[in-house]
């Protein structure tokens, strides 16, 4: 991975030029989550491998046609889901891993276990102040009050126009 | 739920004839992280990776027709400090 952190979308501009550097670079970024994600899905971490290869595969095939404003993360969850769906088809074609499917993603499809995934996402406490302190929000009074990008203080502002007054 | 009823909502989704309530189910299971709790060493990680991009690299054979530009030796100093 290289040293200075580089947007997907300039990777992707990258790719379209056959840079193989780029590619590697958006296929350490995205790998893992991706096979952690299948291997949650389909607990076969065979298939998810697979799975993870075939996508980065298309994409490597599909970098010449990629549209404007392609974003990298999305069409790699996009794909990756439509994936697993169609193993655990597959799987249920050929009678493989029955057992697996039965115990494992079967009880994934009831109405408890699908209500979590409607819950909002929790975040601790410092996490949400240190989220308000970096963006500006109205309800946040202080990061309108403590913006200062310049660094320039008011006392600063003060000795520059005694200066200015001295010198007048 | 029986492996029939699985198969047969998977296949229906998969063709884009399923109902709204059963793509909204599988979209529902799909989005579901809850049981993602896979504790894996950085250097296991590092092998899942490299076995993954090696076969990449195999199907695809993109190091045979578009090889590295070897990096100056300049670069590869600086890129020590």
């Amino acid at each position: 991975m290289s040293r200075n952190f580089t947007p997907d979308e300039i990777l992707i501009d990258q790719l379209v030029l056959n840079d193989t550097d780029a590619f590697e670079e958006l296929y350490h970024r995205h790998c893992y989550p991706l096979y952690s994600y299948c291997v949650d899905k389909l607990n076969s971490p065979a298939d998810a491998r697979s799975i993870v290869r075939d996508v980065f595969i298309r994409l490597w095939e599909k970098r010449q046609t990629l549209p404007v404003g392609f974003s990298v993360s999305l069409y790699l969850y996009q794909e990756i889901r439509k994936a697993v769906v169609l193993c655990v088809n597959q799987k249920l074609e050929e009678d493989k891993d029955l057992f697996t499917i039965q115990t494992q993603i079967i009880p994934g499809f009831a109405v408890v276990n699908l209500q979590q995934a409607k819950k909002p996402v929790r975040k601790s406490s410092s996490e949400i102040r240190y989220i308000n302190s970096l963006t500006p929000n109205r309800a946040n009074k202080n990061y309108w009050w403590n913006y200062n990008p310049s660094g320039i203080t008011i006392k600063d502002i003060k000795m520059l126009l005694q200066k200015a007054f001295n010198l007048l | 739920m029986t492996t029939k009823t699985l198969y047969n909502k998977t296949g229906r989704y998969i063709c884009g004839a399923s109902m709204p309530a059963e793509t909204r189910q599988i979209q529902t299971w799909l989005s579901c992280t809850k049981h993602n709790k896979m504790s894996v060493s950085e250097e296991e990680k590092a092998i899942i990776e490299t076995l993954i991009l090696n076969e990449v690299k195999a199907q695809t054979a993109y190091p045979l027709f578009y090889p590295k530009a070897e990096a100056p030796w300049w670069q590869k100093i600086t890129a020590m400090f």
